[in-house]
């Protein structure tokens, strides 16, 4: 498109067609807020209530704002099915916002207050932020209370030079720490619960007994013909899959066969774990629609 | 216009705008909703297993129960964590709530009020229930608690000392408690209470994980060995439902506990649509391959 | 030295103080310290998202770039949910301390901060997660055929689990006796020997593999054999 064509003026049909879906939005939001006004004004009549009335009512009049608000935001996001508009943006700009804000003032008071604040400036936070803190008996448990938390308190700080245009290398001192500490957790973990623990499982799967106590209590053991063949399937499911990501060795072969069955079993799960995410995905819809039809609606 | 003409039916439905189709999934969800369309439920091993497992506790255990999930999963998870602290309750076992994740702790605090004291009030803080509320640290909370929970949980919720809480008295670690049960949405979660809580101590408690259908695949090997009982999403949290409405049904707003049933029937004509469309595209594909060879 | 040298030996000694912490009950303490340093660092790393956050969208509000007004919004979102919380404006007072305003409950569902969890943060999220469903049924219909017997078994695996999980399928399958030769062909019973045997066999395995993964890595990074987290630091957040 050429430049002459890119200044042209708009056709007169695509302004009026902007106006008119203005208009359109101002009359639906027009009338949105009215019908909420009228029920907002039924939530809150009658002044010469009981005080203890009224705080419910208002507490009322809250919580009809509150779900006006969600239903509002809620088609605010699903109007992106439509098209991308400048009402999603809006609510996902809201949603960034917010939910970045909370987890720092979670981060505030459950961290930063009781493990940083607290052991140096402990009478100070116990009389103003946190009452029930114990202040520490003696100045040597405050002097021990203390040291233990500059270290986190210089590492935090030097987390906050990643900001910084220069000086950001900085920050890696404590992130060395952060990966140090995960590592070291997730490695024992991995291998008892993930490895061994799993692997026992899956090997003590393969002879299933069932027991059955006649009338004079006598306890018989036979074996779960049943139980044993889904066993033994288990640790050929196991056992191929295994296989399959092993690509240190050639898939040729019996090794090739064997893989190919691995993937079979693969495929098998996948279904399986398509099929289970159809439906949460599912529930998280139909609760969200429940809400705009039951609590915001009426329906239902 | 004249390609339209000329390609049959199957071509268009292969060029169908995507509108139509998420027109066609919301339809299918909110139809059932405003019929209130409600199918019955069989319970089958996991959930059964679960409610066999709280049932067996003694009278009085020490159920620790942690709710790791947010708004975004509340829609699968809430009807599991109502049908489980009705359940505990009822047989009267004291519970202990807290939560690993940030956002968790106001449901946690709706899910209290709403749930455990509408349908026992007679329950008292401190000596009957606790709330611990939320602790930042992720794994490393649970696998502190697994040695000393009084030094991750200094006070509770409300300020009061470890120490004076009549319920904790005693309990040192997590070896103290019955029964561990997680609903969790994902990361940390049961899997986590399994590994860091359980794996050093595997025989001390018993573990009860619920979680979403999405992270289900992740707990699956750990049943019934680590994890004497599961529940899957909506399904299984449905057909625990069931089982604790029958043996154990509330006087007051019996509906609390049937949200699992009542969104099991959007799954009804959610997953004929799903099948539908896989179908449905398979055949334009195949149509699409044989005008393909005519030509 | 101050670049490499020291952040690998401060990852090597807090993965071995973990490893030790494990083994040894008179270094299990060492092992809590370090888990509540963590815990501080990680809540000022919420500090540096959020300044982050703040830097991105005011030099976009400066630099006037398309959609500054949204950055606006998300700045004025932030900065009212940041107030309201670290200030505790509306917070359910203490049962114990009534006296102390900031002893007060801002994660109670009755307080503002609870107000706006509910009804602003709670929803945004959950129809933000909601749309999925739509997207996975737009993609059943466009990307799901059945091309060669790999394919064949995932959709036939996902269409038992799909029937099987509704009244539908056991509706189906309802006629045949449960304790006829064929019975394995109800729904429920291939959806539970699907998940309990196959799905659990496969995901045990995946796990098995992802474990010896992790293990690998984590023993690389604490031997300093791994330094690519070295690469990240620099100006640039």
């Amino acid at each position: 498109m050429s430049n002459a064509d890119a200044n042209a003026p708009r056709p007169p049909q695509q302004g009026s067609r902007r106006g008119s879906y203005r208009l359109l939005f101002i009359s639906i939001a027009a009338l949105f807020t009215s019908v909420a006004v009228m029920q907002m004004a039924s939530a809150a009549q009658d002044p010469a209530l009981d005080p203890a009335v009224a705080a419910e009512k208002w507490s009322n009049l809250w919580t009809t704002v509150g779900i006006w608000v969600a239903a509002l935001l809620t088609l605010g996001i699903f109007s992106f099915l439509y098209k991308d508009n400048p009402v999603y943006k809006v609510c996902e700009s809201i949603f960034v916002g917010a939910s970045a804000a909370y987890y720092m003032v979670n981060a505030f008071w459950t961290s930063l207050v009781p493990k940083l604040i607290a052991p140096i400036a402990p009478a100070f936070t116990k009389a103003n932020l946190l009452p029930e803190l114990t202040l520490p008996a003696s100045d040597q448990a405050y002097y021990s209370d203390l040291a233990l938390a500059v270290v986190p308190l210089i590492l935090g700080i030097m987390l906050l030079f990643r900001l910084l245009p220069k000086g950001g290398w900085i920050s890696v001192w404590p992130l060395a720490f952060v990966i140090g500490t995960t590592a070291g957790i997730r490695l024992l973990a991995a291998i008892e619960t993930d490895v061994l623990a799993q692997v026992s499982s899956a090997g003590s799967s393969v002879i299933v007994y069932n027991e059955t106590t006649d009338a004079a209590g006598v306890v018989t053991r036979t074996i779960d013909w049943a139980g044993v063949g889904k066993g033994v399937l288990s640790v050929i499911c196991v056992l191929t899959v295994l296989t399959y990501f092993f690509f240190s060795v050639e898939h040729k072969g019996a090794v090739g066969k064997t893989a190919r069955v691995g993937i079979w079993f693969l495929m098998i799960t996948f279904g399986a774990s398509f099929g289970l995410t159809v439906m949460g995905r599912i529930t998280l819809l139909s609760q969200r629609f429940e809400f705009l039809l039951k609590d915001w609606l009426g329906f239902g | 216009m004249s390609q339209d003409s000329n390609d049959g039916l199957f071509a268009r439905l292969g060029r169908i705008d995507r509108r139509w189709i998420f027109l066609a999934m919301a339809l299918a969800i909110i139809a059932p909703i405003l019929m209130r369309l409600r199918f019955e439920e069989e319970p089958q091993r996991m959930a059964q297993a679960t409610f066999d497992t709280i049932e067996a506790l003694p009278a009085g255990s020490k159920v620790l129960m942690s709710l790791d999930y947010d708004p975004s999963s509340e829609g699968e998870l809430q009807p599991m964590a109502n049908a489980l602290i009705h359940h505990c309750a009822s047989r009267g076992h004291k519970i202990v709530f807290m939560t690993l994740w940030p956002f968790g702790t106001p449901l946690l605090d709706k899910t209290v009020k709403r749930i455990l004291l509408e349908y026992h009030p007679q329950l008292k803080y401190g000596t009957d229930y606790v709330t611990l509320g939320y602790k930042p640290g992720l794994e490393g909370v649970v696998k502190l608690m697994s040695s000393d929970i009084p030094k991750q949980f200094t006070t509770d919720k409300q300020g009061t000392p470890i120490g004076e809480v009549p319920l904790l008295a005693g309990v040192k670690d997590l070896s103290g408690f019955q029964l561990v049960v997680s609903v969790s949405a994902g990361y940390p979660g049961a899997k986590e209470w399994v590994q860091f809580g359980n794996g050093p101590t595997p025989d001390a408690f018993a573990v009860i994980g619920g979680t979403t259908a999405v992270q289900a695949a992740q707990l699956l090997p750990y049943f019934p060995k680590q994890m004497e009982g599961m529940l899957l999403g909506i399904k299984g949290a449905a057909e625990y439902e069931l089982l604790v409405q029958k043996a154990y049904m509330p006087e007051r707003f019996p509906e609390r506990l049937e949200d699992g049933r009542i969104r099991m029937g959007s799954q009804v004509f959610a997953h004929m649509l799903m099948i539908a469309l896989i179908v449905l595209g398979n055949i334009v594909m195949a149509a699409g391959r044989a005008r393909g060879g005519a030509k | 030295m101050l670049q490499r040298t020291v952040p690998i030996a401060i990852l090597s000694l807090s993965g071995i103080i973990m490893i030790l912490a494990y083994f040894s009950p008179w270094t299990e303490s060492w092992g809590n310290t370090v888990i509540d340093w963590f815990n501080i660092i990680a809540g000022v790393a919420f500090i540096l998202g959020a300044g982050n956050l703040l830097r991105v969208n005011l030099e976009k509000i400066s630099s006037q770039r398309p959609g500054w007004a949204y950055a606006a919004i998300t700045i004025v979102s932030f900065m009212a949910v940041l107030v309201v919380g670290l200030f505790k404006i509306g917070a359910v007072p203490s049962d114990r301390f009534p006296d102390v305003h900031f002893a007060g409950d801002i994660d109670s569902a009755d307080s503002t901060l609870g107000w706006i969890y509910f009804y602003v943060i709670g929803p945004l999220g959950a129809t933000m997660f909601s749309l999925l469903a739509f997207y996975v049924a737009s993609a059943a219909f466009r990307a799901f055929r059945a091309k060669n017997l790999e394919s064949i078994l995932l959709l036939g695996t996902a269409f038992i689990i799909l029937l099987s999980a509704t009244a539908a399928g056991v509706w189906l399958t309802k006629p045949i006796p449960a304790d006829s030769p064929i019975a394995f062909l109800k729904f429920e019973r291939l959806r539970a020997f699907i998940t309990e045997v196959v799905q659990s066999s496969g995901m045990r395995a995946i796990g098995i593999g992802t474990a010896i993964g992790i293990a690998a890595l984590s023993i690389r990074l604490i031997l300093g054999i791994d330094r690519s987290y070295l690469s990240k630091g620099g100006g640039d957040a």
